[in-house]
Order: structure tokens, then C-alpha cells, then sequence
């Protein structure tokens, strides 16, 4: 199997992964009872800060940090192969190509 | 849209900007990585900017409701609390990297002729960086907030002949009150940015100016090092380091958000454990260290006279180590490291 192939398989079983794991979180979620917000005005005195928030929005937001991570390694990807092409044009000096070139009228 | 790109050329004259970015190129060499430090420090900066102006939208800088409106946006509005928690930890990952900026080029002395300028310009970016945090740990007007900017505000007092006056501009009287929320405020949101996009401003100018540093012995041996095109080579991999910096701060933000303390109470005792913020903190255990008269004098006057020329010293390296560009300056390599490791030792120290 190909580099790149091994890579569009492994892309394949992480992204089928972030959907199973968001659905199983998903089903969690809905699982909870709803608990009520607590906030620092409703317990004075409180050492430990509150930052309560929804526990569907806590999940929601994991999942959604699960799939920035997927999205910055698929970028990560391409940016790897526009670096990898940059770097090609650079050492066959084709950047600086078109700079000695005659220009055309109106120029 | 030939014809709109005539027409914002006509009016702007970007031309030349574009020529000189397709000319501009990067060296490669062993400290090339320290480059991605200053676009991850504007990477940093525009996020703070953006959650910033979100959460003015929802804060109010008033006695009564500073603690209230942040309780509120971390509560009770969608997504407050991770808004805050990016931008209380972008600010922490833009000082962190605004150290490891600045001592990358004391070690390297990039600081040396020409670019002396460009050093000031950075120290002062830190200092106002460091005002940033300064200014905005009391904005959340919880107990903590208080009493750490009661600390703090306290320490310009021990300066001999204008040191209560300082006290006094800084707080807005004689004690911090609900004046010093609002001067804080207004010092956050408006003064400080104001003054760290000037300062940036010339800063990246000089930058372009000088051009990047290169190794001493490259500079000495006059060695041709390899370069790389600014545009697309090196601005591809600036956007990957961005990327991975955008995650690790996103995962940060949500697994580690921070929290808002009790209502702050002017008349009630400081509490126990007042601790400023990490990049404080080894100023904060230097004080505590100092007795508190040394041979017949005010021992924190003395602390903070010494803090100050330390910081002189950091602004005028340049001029002290003035030496040409390719000396090697072990000197101030040394005191480099030994300021690192002291601020390091301290910062622990004061956590333990």
C-alpha cells in the first residue's frame, strides 16, 4: 500500500472514529437530567470558582474540539504538500523564472 | 475584478508592498525557529483582540456589576465561558511567547547594531503586554483581583518623592475603589491597545527595515546561509505552527477555563493565598524576600529600586553590550541564563 493511501486510510478510520465517539457523547448527554446552573452569586463564599455550565454544552463543545483537531491535521496535510511543492519550485529556481523574462508592450 | 484591483491600487499603492513580500526572504540556520515566535505573538494578539471586544459587549465596569457581568457571561450566554477562558489564555501563551521572543534574541544578540530600535520597541511590547495582565486580573472584581491589585498598586509607593503620587494615579485615590475598575478598564480597552499598535507598528517596520538575524558565526565568517521565500515557502509553514497553536489553545480554553471568585468587598480582609499572575510571580517572591530595613532603609523601596534598574538594564541592552555584531558577548549570555534561571527558581518558589 502507497504512502498515500496508508494516510486517506488512516484520515478514513479517525473521521469514522469522531462520528462515533460525537454520537455515543451525543447519546450521553441526552441520557442526563438537566441540572441547574449555579452561579458565584447563588453560593458566596465559594472558594473553588463557578463555572457551571450546561452539560450539553460541555459535550457539544468537546466534540466540536474533536473535530478542530481533525480538521487542523487534515490542513496540516495539505499545507504539508504545499510546502513540499513550494520548497520543489524554490530549488528548481522557477520562483525567480519569470523575472528576467522580456516584458510586453504596455508594461 | 480586474478593474476593483486598478481601482484599490490607484488609491493605495500596494504595489510595491506585494513586490517587496515576493522578495523578502527568511534564513534558514538553527535558530530559524524562533522567527514563528513573533507571527504567533500577532496570532495571539488578534484572537485577544476579537474575545476582547466579545466581552466588552457583556461587561460592565461598574462596583456594583463588574463581578455580576462576568458571572453572567460565563453562565448564563452561549459559549461566555469558553470566549473568556481563550481570551484569559491567549494572553497567557502571548506573554509566554513574548519571554521566549525576547530571550531568543538576547541570546543570539540580534539586539546589536541596527537594531537597537527594534529591541526597545519589543521591550516596550512586553512591558505593555505585562500591563495588559496587569490591568485586566482586576476587571473580574472578585477577592482575589482585589487584594493581588492592592498589592501591586502599593509598590510604586516605596519609590522615594513621587512613589504616592504614582499610588494615587494608578488607583484613582488614595485606596483601589470602584475608580480603579473604571480607570482599569479604560487603561484595558482603550489606552494599552492604542499604545501596543503604535509600538507593534514600528516594531514590524524595523523588522522589515533590518531584516532577520542571522547566527553570529554566520554573520562573522560571512557565510552565505540558505533562505527561504518569505512567500509561499515560509508563510505555509508560519500557518501550520499557527494551526497547532490554535488547537493546543482551544483544548487549553475548554479543559482548563478559568473561574470567577466571590465579590470583591472593600471593607472585608485580604485573603489568604493572594497570589498575582505567573509572569508576577517571581517580582512577587523578590519582595518578600527583601527584610524590611536594610542598613537604616526602607527595605522595599530598595526591592522595588532594584527591580527598576534591572528593567533599565533589559531596555538598554543595546547600549551596554554595544560591542560589533559577530563578538560572541558570553557576558551577556551568562546573565542571561542566570536571570532566567533566577525568575524561574523565584516563580517556583513562590508556588510552592
Amino acid at each position: 500500500m502507497s504512502g498515500q493511501r496508508r494516510a486517506i486510510a488512516a484520515a478514513g478510520i479517525v473521521l469514522l472514529g469522531a462520528l462515533l465517539a460525537a454520537g455515543w457523547l451525543d447519546a450521553r448527554v441526552q441520557q442526563e437530567s438537566p441540572t441547574a446552573l449555579k452561579t458565584a452569586a447563588d453560593a458566596p463564599g465559594l472558594e473553588k470558582p463557578a463555572a457551571a455550565r450546561p452539560a450539553k454544552e460541555r459535550m457539544a463543545v468537546t466534540v466540536i474540539l474533536a473535530w478542530v483537531w481533525l480538521s487542523i491535521v487534515v490542513l496540516l496535510g495539505f499545507l504539508r504538500l504545499r510546502v513540499r511543492e513550494a520548497d520543489r519550485v524554490h530549488r528548481m529556481g522557477l520562483h525567480r523564472a519569470g523575472e528576467g523574462a522580456p516584458k510586453g508592450p504596455g508594461h | 475584478m480586474k478593474a476593483l484591483a486598478a481601482w484599490i491600487e490607484d488609491r493605495l499603492g500596494l504595489r510595491p508592498v506585494a513586490a517587496f513580500m515576493a522578495k523578502k526572504e527568511v534564513p534558514c540556520h538553527k535558530h530559524t525557529f524562533l522567527y514563528y515566535t513573533g507571527s504567533s505573538i500577532l496570532l495571539f494578539l488578534g484572537i485577544q483582540i476579537v474575545t476582547g471586544v466579545l466581552l466588552a459587549f457583556y461587561y460592565r465596569p461598574t462596583l456594583a456589576e463588574a463581578n455580576v457581568s462576568v458571572v453572567r457571561i460565563m453562565t448564563e450566554l452561549p459559549l461566555g465561558w469558553l470566549v473568556r477562558s481563550v481570551h484569559s489564555w491567549s494572553a497567557t501563551l502571548m506573554i509566554a511567547l513574548v519571554f521566549v521572543h525576547l530571550l531568543g534574541i538576547a541570546f543570539t544578540k540580534a539586539y546589536r547594531k541596527p537594531r537597537e530600535a527594534t529591541w526597545l520597541t519589543g521591550v516596550l511590547l512586553l512591558g505593555s503586554s505585562l500591563a495588559f495582565g496587569f490591568t485586566g486580573y482586576l476587571l473580574p472584581w472578585d477577592e482575589l483581583s482585589l487584594a493581588a491589585t492592592k498589592v501591586g498598586t502599593n509598590l510604586p509607593k516605596a519609590l522615594p518623592v513621587i512613589g504616592p503620587w504614582l499610588t494615587q494615579v494608578m488607583r484613582a485615590g488614595e485606596d483601589v475603589t470602584g475608580d480603579t475598575l473604571s480607570r482599569f478598564f479604560i487603561l484595558h480597552v482603550c489606552v494599552l491597545p492604542l499604545a501596543l499598535l503604535a509600538i507593534l507598528g514600528i516594531h514590524v517596520f524595523l523588522v522589515q527595515r533590518h531584516g532577520m538575524s542571522v547566527p553570529l558565526e554566520a554573520e562573522r565568517d560571512k557565510i552565505k546561509l540558505p533562505a527561504l521565500p518569505f512567500w509561499p515557502n515560509f508563510l505555509f509553514r508560519e500557518a501550520g505552527v499557527w494551526l497547532v497553536l490554535l488547537g493546543i489553545l482551544l483544548t487549553i480554553a475548554v479543559f482548563m477555563a478559568p473561574g470567577v471568585g466571590p465579590q470583591a468587598d472593600l471593607m472585608a480582609p485580604a485573603p489568604e493565598g493572594i497570589k498575582p499572575e505567573w509572569y508576577f510571580l517571581f517580582m512577587f517572591q523578590t519582595l518578600k524576600l527583601f527584610p524590611a530595613l536594610i542598613l537604616g532603609l526602607n527595605g522595599e523601596m530598595i526591592a522595588v529600586l532594584v527591580m527598576m534598574a534591572g528593567m533599565a538594564a533589559v531596555l538598554l541592552l543595546p547600549f551596554i553590550d554595544n560591542r560589533p555584531f559577530e563578538r560572541k558577548g558570553k557576558i551577556v549570555t551568562a546573565l542571561a541564563w542566570a536571570g532566567l534561571a533566577y525568575a524561574l527558581g523565584m516563580s517556583i518558589w513562590s508556588l510552592l
